[in-house]
């Protein structure tokens, strides 16, 4: 393939500074110290350093998941620092003279304002730094419409009864080893509760962010949506480059009680490593969301970053008529290893799911979709239909399809269509015949080839979802 | 009926080298353990618990009875009989006249068993260090008896090879096995039907059967599977293919299910040009359980495979399949398809497929497609329009279904042999349907 | 226009253009013709500037500038422009935001602005009526699903939008019927003009009855074994081509 290709694939990770401010930072090593100091620095209730603790213990039983199709290294859990944030910095700023001009500096540099007057029209921000959430915007406008959207650590004390009733309720400590991790060390995270019949006015956003070293990240995400209400909600994620390896272990649960309606996306760009495969941010993730009757839960993802991803954003169809949809682009170059897709269980009546999987694999990256569809006794009448398609760029990587599909009701249809391409020679050539040089074709190609997924992501997004996919694609074809 | 003679497999002779090979496949089940219920390529079917249940049971036989099992009206073929994994001679028919080709294991001569030996040894190990295979260890581990096909370079076996397969109650103390090898050398052709077939009375039975294929550059094998074993049957099953340039490997599935059925199918292209078709039925009723698993394993380039299983769930029954293609480094050009459709027809049957794709080429075409449905409710409404009872028209859809796949059967006395034993089978599910106990 | 010296050339080491000289004024047709396997289309590849064609020898120039140095994406630009035999899909890329790319980038090599969108819209749309196809197919991807017609007249519509000094037909008429046929040929008579010439490849003289050619050569192992006027179609059509390896 011509020469450009290189060039063009040559771009770097853009979001690759380091940011230097002076941090509180646990010495790494994860015991139940640890967990108590996290707790009693954010002033925790009883009961949630109980439920911490439990789940402590509960991921100390658990073993490492080896079912995904990654190669795993062997991560010392007692090298990570559990807790970070910076220095000059209450734990909970009231207003933005209280955060760090540095990190103020760095959002900044990444093209989330957090001045009032630079804010981002239409949609609210939650910034996280590290282990705390620097600044949440536009607070007091969606305040008042009744919607509440604020940092995790902030909720537990403005109301805990909401936090006590859903926290755990739709991914239990106990579900899988991260979840129990994260259950355990969660730090910060963004909190959303949607009053019934509210359709929240404006954007919702989290900006995650790992800056120092050897820490990790333990966010924890909790959306309610109330009857007949409805919300889109969005994600980024950023680290800068380092040589060594560090976690993200998160947790997202969603619930869209009846009629509700949750959109939420994530344009996650964390580090993906060099050209060599050093460094880089591994990234096990839980996200499930539950639907009630008539609601909606839908989940876009753009993957692009990460060394090693493990991601499975679920939905339990609980509701009559419940919807779950699942739009997802992964892309992996390099030495990227990706396992990622989806888990649609079906237990209402006539709900509905969709699942379009766009996977692109290039240099020596292996790429993996896994999905899991099952109609339960009770899902009488309900439907799936599932698209994964895989396109390779290059020899040398691996594109994988793992549908699993179970049905125990005779009325419910399941539909499933897996494919493979490549970016051929033929076009590369029918583009440059008519001019365009190969640059812009690739990014035409793998454009298109995306097409059905992006144009679910919010407009703002959409555009830069597409910018992040020609940089991701670095050095893939030679 | 006749005198009754009760049916004695003649003792087979035992050879140094075969005692090797058993102690060689006890070895490696010992470092094996047999699937829980969290074992990837196990998930859902319960072998251990099945074989744990089987019920200690013994049957008289008598020859005649046997005589008439696996009849296939206006099939011209050689017939070979295994009771419980022993060799029948005088219930075998047509062997003479192709003695260089088909030997039985059991009565070979010396030459011969070495050649065998070396087969066996050399091609054994290829992909089967897993769990998933664990049958085909057991297999070796049980091994006193089975059938060598060899197929001189540009020759052929002119008639179908009819391998009857008999396991009795008296399979579950003996646990017997059965051995197929079928070599086809360069340009060679053959058609071998196995045909698992159950005693009338239909007590429960184990049976464990593998078939090892090499098909050298241009041979061409058609090969079926019957597995009509029984209800009441557990049974474990396997096709191991190796295929060279050229080679054309064509195999047709029948698993009618069973207490529990597993075959397992295994097709490695291993140079370029190969061919490989695959097509089967699954169709449970009852509380029988059946597994599917094939895995195509894409070595070298140019090779294509079209794979297509479709199954019917009726009753408490239930079916896995797991489809899986493996197209490596090198297997540029590939072109390989799998379809995958079931039918489920009552509240309480279920199925769980998994189609899989692992590609490392980039230069090629594949594609799966999985689905779960009902009867379309459109063609119910207009056979119904036409005054058809909606039972009836189920059932004509339902059997339409696999149909398809029925009239693709070359060997016309095989798919007009098939025809009714599936009828009667729908019209079995239908009146379940209709009256469930 | 288009001046062609000496030409050698060679994909995986077999030669396959050995020797060729062609010369084509402006507003010239020039129709190549040959038997299967002539390496015709070949050549089409070589004058756009296909990967894996190596010119050894030669010089292939359009307008007094050389082409060999440019990418394939240059010569576009510089006003070659190929039609392909069997035109390519690419599922998931619009036609317009094809032929937009395309555009734009023809029009940047020219240090012009980019039209925009509702402008560009307009003109595809204009262009769609010329060649008789729906404005519809604007919208699907490029030549995804088209039918054979669809996807020459596909070709045709890029043809007008982009205006290009060069055009090389290769083998158009293949999987055509006679309709289909009139309507392409319609279409690329409409653009014949002074500045514009043509290089025609066939196998047939079928379609030189619809593109009437200024001259016809004769292509056979790699090089142009005969030249002549129009005639020379006629007389192929009675001979073959069997009377070349004589």
């Amino acid at each position: 393939m011509p020469e450009q290709i290189d060039h063009y694939l040559g771009l770097e990770y853009q979001a690759g500074f380091t940011t230097s401010v002076e941090s509180d930072t646990l010495p790494p090593g994860l015991n139940e110290d640890v967990i108590r100091y996290i707790s009693a620095r954010k002033n925790e209730p009883q009961w949630l350093l109980d439920w911490r603790l439990e789940a402590f213990a509960i991921w100390q039983e658990k073993m490492l998941p080896l079912w995904a199709h990654l190669n795993l290294p062997d991560i010392d859990f007692q090298q990570v620092s559990y807790f970070s944030a910076p220095k000059n910095m209450k734990s909970n700023p009231k207003s933005l003279d209280e955060v760090d001009p540095e990190v103020l500096a760095t959002y900044e540099k990444l093209g989330i304002p957090l001045l009032e007057q630079q804010h981002l029209e239409g949609i609210a921000v939650d910034a996280v730094f590290d282990s705390v959430s620097v600044a949440t915007t536009f607070r007091d406008q969606l305040k008042e419409v009744g919607v509440i959207f604020m940092p995790i650590s902030e909720a537990v004390h403005e109301y805990p009864e909401l936090v006590k009733k859903y926290l755990g309720s739709v991914v239990p400590k106990q579900d899988n080893f991260f979840a129990a991790l994260n259950s355990a060390v969660f730090s910060d995270g963004s909190f959303v509760y949607i009053p019934k019949g509210v359709k929240c006015p404006m954007e919702l956003s989290s900006y995650f962010r790992i800056n120092e070293s050897k820490t990790g990240q333990f966010e924890r995400t909790l959306i309610i949506a109330d009857e007949a209400s409805q919300v889109s909600y969005l994600e980024g994620c950023t680290a800068p480059m380092r040589d060594e390896n560090q976690l993200h272990a998160a947790v997202v649960e969603l619930i869209a009680l009846d009629n509700a309606d949750i959109k939420y996306s994530t344009v996650q760009n964390w580090y993906p490593g060099n050209k060599e495969g050093k460094g880089g941010i591994y990234n096990f993730v839980t996200k499930r969301g539950i639907a009630h009757n008539n609601a909606r839960i839908s989940w876009t993802q753009v993957e692009t970053g990460s060394a090693i991803t493990w991601k499975y954003p679920s939905c339990i169809l609980k509701g009559e008529n419940s919807v779950g949809e699942f739009y997802s682009v992964a892309v992996t170059n390099n030495y990227q290893q990706a396992d990622t897709g989806t888990k649609m269980i079906h237990l209402g009546r006539n709900s509905k799911s969709t699942i379009i999987s766009k996977g692109i694999s290039a240099g020596k990256s292996q790429n993996a979709y896994r999905g899991l569809v099952r109609m339960t006794k009770k899902a009488a009448g309900a439907r799936n239909f599932s698209q994964c398609d895989s396109l390779l760029i290059g020899d040398r990587c691996g594109a994988h399809t793992f549908p699993y599909i179970e049905s125990h009701t005779p009325s419910a249809i399941v539909e499933h269509e897996a494919t493979t391409s490549k970016v051929s020679d033929d076009q590369l050539f029918l583009c440059q015949q008519r001019g365009i040089d190969t640059e812009k074709a690739i990014s035409m190609i793998v454009n298109g080839f995306c097409k059905d997924v992006f144009k679910k992501l919010p407009m703002e997004f959409a555009a830069e979802a597409g910018k992040l996919l020609e940089v991701s694609l670095e050095g893939s074809v030679g | 009926m006749g005198t009754t003679t009760t049916l004695t497999a003649p003792v087979a002779k035992t050879y140094d080298w075969l005692s090797a090979l058993r102690e060689q496949g006890l070895e490696k089940l010992a470092t094996l353990s047999w699937p829980g219920p969290k074992t990837e390529h196990w998930l859902h079917t319960p072998i251990s618990k099945a074989l744990a249940e089987l019920p200690e049971l013994s049957a008289e036989l008598n020859s005649e009875t046997v005589a008439a099992l696996g009849q296939i009206g206006g099939l011209d073929a050689i017939r070979l009989v295994f009771v419980d994994g022993r060799f029948q001679s005088d219930l075998s028919t047509g062997r003479s006249g192709y003695a260089g080709q088909l030997s039985i294991l059991s009565q070979l001569e010396t030459s011969a068993q070495e050649q065998l030996e070396h087969r066996l040894n050399t091609t054994f190990e290829r992909a089967l260090n897993k769990d998933q295979h664990i049958g085909a260890w057991q297999n070796l581990s049980l091994l006193s008896d089975g059938l060598v096909i060899r197929v001189a370079a540009d020759s052929q076996i002119d008639k179908p090879i009819h391998v009857v397969l008999v396991a009795t109650p008296n399979s579950r103390s003996e646990q017997q096995a059965t051995r197929i090898i079928c070599d086809l050398e360069r340009g060679a052709k053959a058609c071998l039907i196995e045909h698992q077939v159950v005693l009338p009375g239909g007590q429960g039975s184990f049976s464990n059967q593998l078939t090892e294929i090499e098909l050298e550059e241009g041979a061409v094998l058609d090969h079926y599977r019957l597995g009509l074993e029984g209800q009441s049957a557990v049974s474990l099953s396997a096709a191991h293919c190796a295929l060279g340039a050229h080679a054309r490997y064509q195999g047709f599935t029948l698993a009618l299910g069973g207490r529990c059925q597993r075959h397992d199918l295994v097709v490695h292209h291993l140079h370029g040009g190969s061919h490989c078709e695959l097509k089967g039925l699954y169709l449970p009723c009852d509380t029988e359980h059946v597994d599917v698993h094939s895995c195509i394993e894409h070595r070298l380039p140019n090779c294509t495979s079209n794979e297509v299983f479709r199954g019917i769930m009726a009753g408490k029954s239930t079916a896995v399949f797991n489809g899986r293609i493996h197209i490596h480094q090198d297997a540029q050009k590939t072109l390989a398809e799998l379809s995958n459709r079931n039918l489920l027809l009552s509240p309480d049957a279920e199925v769980y497929t998994k189609p899989e794709l692992e590609i490392y080429a980039d230069d090629v075409r594949c594609a799966h497609g999985a689905t779960v449905a009902q009867i379309d409710e459109l063609a119910l409404y207009y056979m119904q329009s036409r005054g058809i009872s909606r039972i009836d028209a189920e059932l004509m859809l339902s059997f339409g279904f696999i149909n398809e796949l029925v009239e693709k059967i070359e060997l016309e006395p095989l798919a007009q042999f098939l025809k009714p034993v599936l009828q009667s089978l729908f019209t079995r599910a239908a009146a379940a349907q209709e009256n469930p106990s | 226009m288009l001046s062609i010296k000496n030409l050698h050339a060679k994909i995986d080491d077999k030669q396959i253009i050995n020797g060729l000289n062609l010369e084509i004024g402006p507003g010239e047709v020039h129709a190549i013709m040959g038997p299967n396997g002539a390496g015709k289309s070949t050549l089409s590849y070589i004058i756009s500037g296909r990967d894996g064609y190596e010119v050894t020898a030669g010089e292939i120039a359009l307008q007094g500038e050389s082409l060999l140095d440019k990418e394939a994406d240059e010569r576009a630009r510089a006003g070659v422009f190929l039609a392909f035999q069997y035109p390519i899909e690419i599922p998931g890329v619009t036609n317009m935001e094809f032929m937009k790319a395309a555009h734009d980038a023809h029009r940047k090599e020219r240090g012009e602005q980019p039209l925009d969108s509702i402008s560009f819209m307009k003109l595809a749309r204009e262009k769609c009526k010329e060649v008789n196809l729906d404005p519809d197919f604007l919208k699907r991807g490029v030549n995804d699903g088209f039918s054979g017609g669809e996807k020459k007249r596909n070709e045709l519509l890029q043809m007008m939008i982009l205006e290009p000094k060069l055009v090389i037909l290769d083998e158009t008429d293949s999987g055509l019927d006679i309709d289909a046929l009139q309507v392409v040929a319609d279409g690329v008579n409409a653009q014949r003009n002074p500045d514009r010439s043509f290089i025609v490849i066939t196998h047939y003289q079928r379609l030189l009855d619809y593109i009437v050619p200024d001259y016809v050569h004769v292509f056979s192992k790699g090089r142009i074994v005969r030249s002549g006027g129009k005639e020379l179609a006629k007389e192929l059509e009675q001979t073959g081509y069997g009377w070349i390896s004589e």
